[in-house]
């Protein structure tokens, strides 16, 4: 008979906000579960309050690991992404999170980890490395990135300019990036209300893009960005 | 136990108690620290953590039976969950989940009454449980069609269950009591002070080691020591349980120093095997809750059955 092997769970000696705190982070039963409870409970209200209307759905690869990336209206936009997604799928879809923002205060970071099961990107130190725990993450199969490449919410509802960080990401991969315009999340809750009113959301899903032939330099990770920004664009002008 | 907590001698006797000995340990280490400026940090770390647990102690059982109840289960919960991270069985999901659910389980049937009848806790289906638990974690492995494996899970989940949930539980199902807060206050007042005496007195009078491969830090003088604080230990608080007599309070003793000993040697056992120091992190200062815990687990069931055997709980 083997010698039974004991194999601790990777964070096992660590407090549990820094078990959250961690990237990526060790699957747990408990946190699984809460998360999928908290998103039937947001998917009824954003269904009821907001009167959520997603189309394209037919655009998300099946089984390969994809890229969604939208307008930043508000902080509806995460969880009203996750809800195209099936319920199964939500723990392996990370909605990229300013660390600086999300990661920084104990209620938002357990908010932001158990249910959002964000991934804190470092936008203002190293957005660099944070990009390359991007790439690592897309490399296994059925993993699903949310980015939000403008960067920060939208003040007046336009959509700003798309970081080159997305370009980088994507140039010389053949990861499918799946454009999504989220309509309706700014008027519903702008930046400094404190929750959201009663407006419609709409999200158009549009169909992937692939960026195999470009190169990761600078000209071109810009140019991807803008493509990328006018493809989101697309679907705001066809409801 | 009702809300009238403050109004029972025994509760209001420990609580006086607790905070005496909180101030004076607090006064001790701002001594040491400030006028003979020693290095405090680790004692400091560790008053931190009692300085929180004992109030979250006292409030669960000032608010009565059923907040006793709730706090003991999800401590059970923790602790469970602290094993199966540290042995690996948390990644079955399976096993894991059925062991939860029974500890879960524990904690209903302690807060439902006896089928029928009035009185407080199903103590009928606390015994059956193990039962039904044995039969669903059985059953898993079977479900799966798989047997390559599954010895070990099966065998983790087993122990934690039955150590960690169903032994442990007891102490929830002790909130039934008529004299709920004399045992509840006893066990939690003798158990830490077991530990301690042993750890004193080894670091006094230690010269032989104890079982030097289970932990090595443990001495024989401490070891005795403990044995003899916890026999004097029941009958300097005999106000907790003026309905035990002589053989009670005798056989309390012996549990509670033979017992918490062995409690705390029984999870260094595990740790040993797995090469781990603490079985977790949630308290600073004293690792997770099954480090602070362990010999009260094993002294729980034993203390409440001897009570139940000779005076009944109720």
């Amino acid at each position: 008979m083997d010698a039974w092997r004991y194999e601790p769970t990777a964070d096992f000696d660590q407090a549990p906000i820094q078990r959250l705190k961690n990237f990526p982070r060790q699957p747990d039963l408990l946190v699984y579960g809460v998360r999928t409870v908290a998103h039937a409970v947001i998917r009824g209200l954003m269904r009821v309050w907001h009167r959520l209307e997603i189309s394209g759905r037919e655009h998300l690869p099946a089984d390969e690991s994809f890229i969604l990336v939208a307008n930043h209206g508000s902080h509806l936009d995460a969880p009203a992404l996750l809800g195209a997604l099936p319920l199964k799928k939500i723990h392996r879809a990370f909605p990229a999170a300013a660390s600086d923002y999300f990661f920084t205060n104990i209620s938002r970071l357990v908010f932001s980890a158990v249910v959002i099961n964000a991934m804190p990107f470092d936008r203002k130190e190293n957005p660099r490395q944070s990009l390359d725990v991007c790439r690592q993450l897309l490399e296994a199969p059925g993993h699903i990135l949310i980015l939000f490449p403008e960067g920060t919410r939208t003040l007046d509802g336009e959509l700003g300019r798309f970081k080159p960080g997305i370009g980088f990401l994507v140039a010389g991969s053949n990861i499918p990036v799946v454009p999504c315009y989220l309509d309706g999340a700014h008027r519903a809750w702008p930046k400094g209300k404190w929750i959201p009113r009663p407006r419609k959301l709409r999200l158009t899903i549009g169909a992937p893009l692939r960026f195999a032939d470009k190169q990761a330099v600078k000209e071109e990770a810009v140019a991807i960005a803008d493509s990328l920004r006018d493809a989101v664009l697309a679907l705001r002008q066809s409801p | 136990m009702n809300s009238a907590a403050l109004e029972n001698p025994v509760f209001r006797g420990y609580l006086f108690v607790l905070a005496g000995i909180l101030a004076v340990a607090g006064a001790l280490i701002a001594l040491l620290r400030f006028v003979f400026r020693k290095n405090v940090d680790h004692a400091w770390k560790a008053y931190r953590g009692w300085l929180i647990m004992i109030p979250i102690t006292f409030a669960a059982l000032y608010f009565g039976r059923e907040t006793t109840i709730l706090f003991f289960t999800l401590l059970a919960l923790a602790a469970f969950t602290e094993f199966a991270r540290a042995t690996g069985l948390y990644r079955d999901w399976g096993m894991t989940g059925v062991a939860l659910v029974g500890i879960a389980a524990v904690g209903v049937v302690s807060f439902m009454n006896e089928p029928d009848s009035t009185t407080k806790g199903w103590y009928g289906m606390l015994m059956a449980l193990p039962v039904y638990v044995v039969a669903a974690i059985l059953m898993i492995p079977i479900l799966r069609d798989r047997a390559k494996g599954q010895l070990q899970p099966i065998a983790l989940a087993l122990l934690g269950f039955i150590y960690m949930g169903w032994m442990f539980g007891h102490m929830a199902f002790l909130a039934n009591a008529r004299n709920a807060y004399g045992y509840l206050l006893f066990l939690l007042f003798a158990v830490p002070l077991c530990d301690v005496s042993a750890f004193t007195f080894g670091k006094i009078f230690g010269r032989h080691k104890f079982r030097p491969n289970v932990s090595p830090n443990k001495t024989w003088e401490g070891a005795i020591g403990a044995l003899a604080v916890s026999m004097a230990f029941p009958w300097l608080v005999r106000f907790s349980f003026p309905e035990l007599g002589t053989r009670e309070l005798l056989l309390a003793g012996i549990i509670v120093g033979i017992g918490g000993q062995l409690g705390d040697l029984s999870i260094s056992v595990i740790k040993r095997d797995i090469g781990i120091k603490d079985m977790g992190a949630l308290i600073e200062g004293h690792g997770g809750v099954l480090d602070r815990v362990d010999s009260l687990i094993y002294v729980a069931p034993l203390f409440f059955h001897m009570v139940r055997y000779f005076q009944g709980l109720q």
